[in-house]
């Protein structure tokens, strides 16, 4: 029975193995056709309800927004896209956006001024419940709306000129505003699609779309296809399809892409980089994104600022990168490099000597009366290498004692919003490429700021440096923010910048790889 | 009444492996051939219940189960309300007015024994409610796109779990001490202790990478489906092995196997015709929990061969606090839960005439 069973069973293998498929699922052909994996099923491809970076990755191949950047450039400057140009008042408080002409939707329809106005309606009104909605606060009366004290949106500062351009009166100036409007949560939304299919309105046979590629097909939580856009305004992909897979497991994706299956890999095992980092099909690229460590300053000795600054300079940023082996960047400014307003040099410096000196200043010559430190973080194996470097630097550097506590990410959250340890860890990866995006997490008022520290000036500077134009001048004003927060105050220690790897087959030419991870697969060409 | 009862059994058992085959074999199977196949069963089902008189029964089982899943979604309910951490916390923490929007959206605002009302009463109208992580989907879309492929792994799984368990069982009792005996069971107990997951990526890199025999991961077609569910049947295959191995043994000690003996029957006989059913009522009890839990799709496996089934909401609906879906899927498995164990109380009385259910 065994043996019979056994027999069969390798029969149906040879006569598979034989008729092992060439051609890709749902009949495209490899030749033109990019394979990736999306890691996981999509949320939603509503782009005012998309939160996440699975979405986005989708969203941003099949729609745009009326700017973009143009990520050939250092400092990620804006471009043209949606909008041909745009223009500030004389104190940056209202912007005029030219609307690109002759841009049809994927159902054949034109774009008009009214999709922008009505898109950005839909991620105001409360009845949509967007997590996003408040990227739109800075416009006149929008805050008001989103917590529905306003009905009437019209008196939204945002309106369709004679000319059918695009007119909005902020609140204040600020001089960062059209670079919210590459988040795809503000991109153009067609109202009468999303009234006629509801919630549906994201599925294959119904979405519209303006982007380079469409969406073809959606089968949930196992693949999508996207297909080139023919009605697309610029210049058209080269490739004819991506085939899309959502596999989670990092080292199936891996398997896979060894099998050829799979084209790309953007998401690799960490523990595995050692080993990956050596091939030829690897790349990687720094992100605008920083890992941090938070000290909760109502927590004593946490409130010394010398215990503080101690604890910084006692921690070597390299030992922890060099464990990490990604090619992470050993971070001691918040700003990470590649964004406007990064120094180097910012920051706390590694220095032993300099770091029990302000101990010993800050009343713990003794260092057995030095209270034992908790160090939280969430579950997470990198996290935990990091945060036992952490632990070791601290007690062969200052000689003081840390516990190391961490807990599932949703009871992680709750735990460092309601209650901070002496120190947390925590990640910020850019909305915008906009050193504001980073800075204003630390004032005195921000939600995501869970250090209790609080700085008037700080404050301010980071108030003012939103709406000053002059780059000079709003350089200036992040030096001196940013030197308060790391260096005079220091509630934060910023531990490394993040990088971000990938496998890219050797027939894939021109895969997107850049700092803000925008994985837009226009330009991409398959090797003969 | 005999041979209509053969006849029916070949019919049963024909088209059942017939729809089996051409189901692994990624054909397009007829509509038509999966109704006959559920006429037979549920078909044969309530014939059964009816010749043994346990309608009564049924019904009162049936009357129990549903109290039970009551129960089960309002304890699930309320033990999601005490887990600390909410469905819309994010690393990017929302403003005040943003969540307020959202928690009105979703009704979250709302005293605790109103979002009960709106649960339960949801509930009664078969609307378990829409994702709070995949916007606008309903949680039932995302089971009814799910659950067949999960369904499918796991029924191919239990298929091979009996069909190598209950005959290696069965000799290795045969061969009682025999060095035969000694290696099955060597076999079974690697096969209960090996996690799965080294047995995949063991078999992952022999198969795919060492022989190119069988693909990696994904789920296309047989050379697809045969190691996710040969894994995933090893370990049920050895706890069967094994089980039915001691039951065999015991039976085989009992008087009325010695009377069988001494009348004259040959081994074999005594083996399949007396011992085998009588040994099989632990395997049996065994067998509820164990399809319920593999039906509803292994999340190590379906990770592991990137298999889209059910089995990866089961783990991350939690960790994304996705209250309706947790619901769901809670609520899916206590009923494949006590359907598994209602049928296999049902079948008791078929291999020991001596049970008696009331």
């Amino acid at each position: 029975m065994l043996y019979r069973l056994s027999t069969a069973l390798v029969a149906v293998a040879l006569v598979a193995s034989c008729t092992k498929k060439k051609e890709l699922e749902y009949g495209l052909n490899p030749a033109e056709t990019l394979t990736v994996n999306l890691n996981t099923e999509p949320p939603t491809l509503d782009w005012s309800k998309a939160t996440d970076t699975t979405s986005s990755h989708v969203m941003n191949n099949i729609m745009e927004g009326l700017v973009a950047y143009d990520v050939t450039t250092p400092d990620l400057q804006l471009r043209p896209a949606l909008a041909t140009a745009w223009e500030p008042s004389e104190k940056a408080s209202v912007w005029t956006f030219t609307l690109r002409e002759n841009v049809t939707w994927t159902d054949g329809q034109p774009f008009t001024a009214q999709h922008v106005v009505d898109g950005w309606e839909r991620l105001l009104n409360p009845a949509t419940a967007s997590a996003y909605s408040y990227f739109l606060y800075d416009i006149k009366n929008a805050k008001d709306y989103n917590q529905g004290k306003l009905k009437d949106f019209s008196k939204v500062g945002v309106s369709i000129n004679d000319k059918g351009q695009v007119v909005v009166t902020l609140d204040k100036s600020k001089s960062y505003f059209p670079y919210l409007l590459t988040h795809a949560s503000t991109y153009p939304v067609r109202k009468d699609v999303i009234e006629t299919h509801g919630d549906r309105w994201t599925e294959p046979e119904n979405i519209v779309t303006l982007g380079p590629f469409q969406l073809k097909i959606w089968e949930h939580d196992k693949s999508l296809v996207l297909t080139r856009n023919d009605n697309y305004y610029g210049t058209k992909p080269k490739i004819k399809n991506v085939l899309a897979y959502m596999i989670t497991e990092k080292s199936t994706a891996i398997n896979l892409f060894d099998s050829k299956v799979i084209d790309a890999q953007d998401d690799l095992p960490t523990t595995e980089l050692k080993f990956l980092r050596e091939r030829p099909e690897y790349k990687s690229k720094n992100l605008l994104g920083t890992y941090y460590y938070g000290m909760n300053v109502k927590k004593a000795p946490m409130d010394n600022v010398l215990v503080r600054k101690a604890v910084s300079h006692a921690i070597d940023r390299q030992q922890i990168t060099d464990l990490l082996a990604g090619g992470q960047i050993p971070a001691t400014s918040f700003v990470p490099p590649g964004m406007f307003g990064y120094e180097k040099g910012l920051g706390i410096q590694p220095d032993i000597k300099k770091a029990n000196e302000l101990l010993d200043q800050a009343g713990y010559k003794d260092r057995s009366k030095f209270p034992k430190l908790i160090l939280g973080f969430n579950t997470n194996e990198d996290h935990q290498r990091v945060a036992e470097n952490i632990q070791a630097q601290l007690k062969t550097n200052l000689g003081i004692q840390v516990e190391l506590q961490n807990q599932e990410w949703k009871v992680y959250l709750k735990t460092v919003r309601t209650d901070a340890p002496h120190m947390y860890r925590m990640g910020w990866i850019a909305d915008y490429p906009d050193p504001d995006n980073f800075l204003s997490l630390m004032t005195s008022y921000s939600e995501n700021n869970y250090t209790n520290w609080g700085n008037e000036e700080f404050d301010t500077l980071v108030e003012s440096g939103r709406s000053v134009l002059d780059k000079e001048k709003r350089r200036e004003i992040y030096r001196r923010a940013q030197q308060i927060l790391t260096q005079v105050e220091a509630p934060v220690v910023p531990i490394y910048n993040y990088v971000s790897f990938y496998l890219v087959s050797e027939r894939v030419k021109n895969y997107p790889v850049n700092q803000m991870q925008r994985r837009v697969y226009s330009n991409v060409e398959i090797k003969k | 009444m005999n041979r209509t009862k053969t006849i029916y059994y070949i019919v049963l058992a024909v088209s059942i492996l017939a729809t089996m085959f051409m189901n692994f074999m990624a054909f397009q199977v007829p509509t038509a051939l999966w109704a006959l196949d559920g006429l037979l069963v549920v078909g044969g089902f309530v014939g059964y219940i009816y010749s043994q008189n346990l309608g009564v029964y049924v019904i009162k089982r049936f009357g129990e189960a549903i109290l039970v899943l009551f129960v089960i979604a309002t304890l699930t309910f309320l033990l999601l309300r005490v887990l600390p951490g909410g469905p819309f916390d994010q690393e990017k923490a929302l403003p005040p007015e943003v969540k307020a929007n959202i928690e009105a959206k979703y009704k979250l605002n709302e005293p605790l024994y109103m979002q009960y009302y709106y649960y339960v009463s949801g509930l009664a109208q078969g609307d378990l409610g829409e994702s709070y992580k995949y916007l606008g989907r309903p949680v039932t879309e995302i089971v009814m796109e799910t659950l067949p492929t999960s369904l499918q792994l796991g029924f191919y799984a239990l298929v091979v779990a009996f069909i190598i368990g209950i005959p290696a069982g069965v000799f290795a009792a045969a061969r009682h001490n025999t060095w035969m005996d000694n290696t099955t069971m060597i076999f079974a107990i690697s096969g209960v202790s090996l996690p799965s997951f080294l047995v995949a990526a063991v078999f992952v890199l022999l198969f795919s990478f060492g022989l190119d025999l069988l693909p990696a991961a994904q789920w296309r077609g047989p050379e697809y489906y045969l190691m996710p569910v040969v894994i995933l049947g090893i370990r049920p295959a050895a706890y069967i092995a094994r089980l039915t191995r001691s039951s065999v043994l015991e039976v085989i000690g009992s008087d009325y196997i010695r009377t069988a003996k001494s009348k004259g029957l040959s081994e074999r006989t005594v083996l399949f015709k007396h011992v085998l059913k009588n040994s099989l009522i632990p395997v049996l009890t065994f067998s509820g929990p164990l399809v319920a839990g593999v039906l509803s799709g292994s999340f190590i496996i379906e990770q592991i061969f990137a298999v889209p089934g059910m089995g990866k909401h089961l783990i991350q609906s939690v960790t994304n606090r996705d209250y309706p879906l947790i619901m769901a899927m809670t609520l899916l498995f206590s009923a494949m839960l006590v359907v598994a164990n209602l049928i296999v109380d049902l079948l008791y009385s078929f291999f020991d005439p001596r049970i008696r259910l009331s």
